[in-house]
């Protein structure tokens, strides 16, 4: 599967337009992350996928030929539900075990999977006695077992510590690697960031906007800050060069001990690198912050 | 049966299995049962023809205990851990599901009663063992009725705590107060209620069609006619359609209803 569309997805739940013409397009190789405040409709499209829940309208195709979601769509997928909990009375293999027959994935897959999450001590142990973060990564190996083309996550970070973040990482990237797709519904943002392709923003089943994380940036249209470390023992060179920066007028001028920053619009960056060489001596060394994500999504959404 | 289905029958047998409160029942029955038996082979001969009816008896009160415990949980307890969409993800049916869950709890139902009537008649004396094996299929069919009925409970709640109320007062319900009900309803009724009616009402009931059939087993129909039921007793091809209505109608419903619900 090299690529797969939702186009024009509409669902309605009792009152609630949970989708509102949603339209998605996944590629082998990448991670897309739904982002969006509660209720946004990220699990309901997420469902959707999954053959969960019936659209009301909705066209879906892979590799550009019209598709269904119906058994073989199934068979492509695996699902890491959100919170998963799973029965107390059954180890970890045990259950492994079963969603094996059912997929038909061999026996001995089940113990390389369970190792892969790093759960082989864990295998014979009641899942009672497992912590939230065992019972999530356990979910993983669910999810991963039968190396399906696309893996959909409801928000996997929760409960994990480092070393299951980790293992989540890890599994994503080898996912991208081998030219297959995720799909991540969350709200750790800055976690999630660097570890997907494509963000899709969300808002009341309606899809704000979309593209990889400098695309977001860019249409948030948030100013960078630029630090400029500066010679205090020259107070009146620093003075001038303020003043300077506000008289150019295109960005808000912050003084602090040792430093002057420059709130300012990406594109007029070169020209504010002009100005304060008219000040030589009196910088020295600068520094670019990009706003961050989180940012950008409160822009985007409107929050900000 | 698909092979996740299959897959789901083996689970669901295996974790049932593994139930603390299922093992207690059916711990429970099967002590109680042999301690009826070994009763009834110590006492003198018209105590030992008791034996049968007493099991009746503690049969009618456990099996459908266990059939419930057993199945409360099957479909609302995945909703609570959020397995349903994970079951539901593979590809398989909703109605696979609702079956496979069925048939993998029979089975462990048909363990527990097995263990039980199994127990007591170990415990017998050797003149009651075939008179007390005739148990042995009406109390699993008694079982997988409220056991299909759990299904039903199960598949329309959506607590887990829930489901087990329903379920205790649907026990309560069908197991002593529904005959109460219509002892109450001849009395007040001062028999305007034709006694044909009231033996259908009885035979309605799973827990009453069971008492009725064994009463006829162990006591003959003699008993049952100075009852008034012999004529409402219906024969085996009819009861046989009855209790497979039982087992089905609950369970198609429960399939139905998962299947229509737009978003689990």
């Amino acid at each position: 599967m090299k690529e797969l569309t939702a186009r024009g997805v509409f669902v309605q739940l009792g009152r609630v337009q949970a989708l509102d013409d949603v339209s998605l397009t996944l590629n082998a190789g990448n991670a897309t992350m739904l982002v969006g405040p509660n209720g946004a409709g990220k699990s309901t499209l997420l469902k959707v996928l999954l053959g969960l829940t019936r659209p009301d309208f909705g066209a879906f195709a892979v590799d550009g030929e019209s598709a269904r979601i119906g058994r073989d769509w199934k068979r492509r997928i695996g699902y890491l539900p959100e919170a998963v909990a799973f029965s107390e009375n059954l180890t970890g293999w045990q259950q492994l075990r079963f969603f094996a027959r059912a997929r038909g994935v061999p026996r001995a897959r089940v113990g390389h999977v369970l190792e892969r999450v790093g759960l082989e001590g864990a295998a014979r142990r009641a899942v009672r006695g497992y912590s939230r973060g065992m019972r999530q990564r356990l979910g993983l190996a669910v999810a991963i077992l039968s190396e399906p083309e696309l893996l959909i996550l409801d928000e996997p970070t929760g409960g994990l510590d480092q070393e299951g973040l980790r293992v989540l990482w890890t599994v994503l990237a080898e996912w991208r690697e081998r030219g297959r797709m995720a799909l991540i519904a969350s709200h750790d943002l800055a976690l999630m960031e660097r570890h997907v392709e494509q963000l899709c923003i969300l808002q009341s089943g309606r899809l704000v906007a979309h593209g990889s994380a400098d695309d977001l940036r860019r249409a948030a249209r948030l100013e960078h800050r630029v630090w400029f470390e500066v010679d205090e023992s020259d107070t009146a060179r620093v003075r001038l060069l303020c003043e300077a920066m506000t008289k150019w007028g295109k960005g808000r001028v912050e003084r602090r001990p040792g430093t002057v920053i420059v709130e300012i619009a990406p594109e007029a960056i070169l020209e504010l690198m002009e100005v304060q060489s008219g000040f030589p001596g009196a910088v020295r060394g600068l520094r670019v912050e990009e706003p961050t994500l989180d940012l950008a999504y409160d822009k985007l959404l409107g929050v900000a | 049966m698909g092979r996740v289905a299959g897959a789901l029958v083996l689970h669901e047998l295996l974790e049932r299995t593994r139930d603390r409160w299922v093992i207690v029942i059916s711990v429970a029955f099967a002590l109680l049962a042999s301690a009826v038996s070994l009763y009834g082979r110590s006492a003198d001969a018209e105590v030992a023809k008791l034996t049968g009816p007493s099991l009746v008896t503690l049969a009618s009160l456990f099996a459908p205990l266990v059939a419930m415990v057993l199945s409360h949980d099957a479909i609302v307890g995945e909703r609570e851990r959020n397995t349903l969409g994970l079951l539901f993800s593979l590809p398989v049916s909703r109605i696979e599901v609702v079956a496979a869950k069925f048939v993998g709890r029979a089975l462990a139902l048909t363990l527990a009663i097995g263990v039980g009537i199994g127990a007591a008649i170990a415990a017998s004396g050797v003149s009651e063992r075939a008179a007390l094996t005739q148990l042995l299929g009406p109390t699993l069919l008694l079982g997988l009725a409220f056991l299909s009925l759990g299904m039903l409970i199960s598949s329309t709640t959506r607590r887990q705590a829930t489901a087990a109320s329903v379920v205790v007062l649907v026990w309560f319900g069908l197991v002593f107060f529904f005959d109460l009900g219509l002892l109450a309803l001849l009395v007040l009724s001062d028999g305007a209620v034709p006694q044909q009616a009231i033996a259908s009402l009885v035979l309605a009931n799973p827990a009453g069609l069971y008492r009725v059939q064994m009463m006829h087993t162990f006591a003959g129909p003699e008993v049952l006619r100075e009852l008034g039921m012999t004529a409402a007793l219906p024969g085996a091809s009819v009861l046989a359609m009855i209790w497979g209505a039982w087992m089905l109608i609950p369970n198609l419903v429960s399939g139905w209803f998962l299947a229509r619900e737009k978003s689990p």
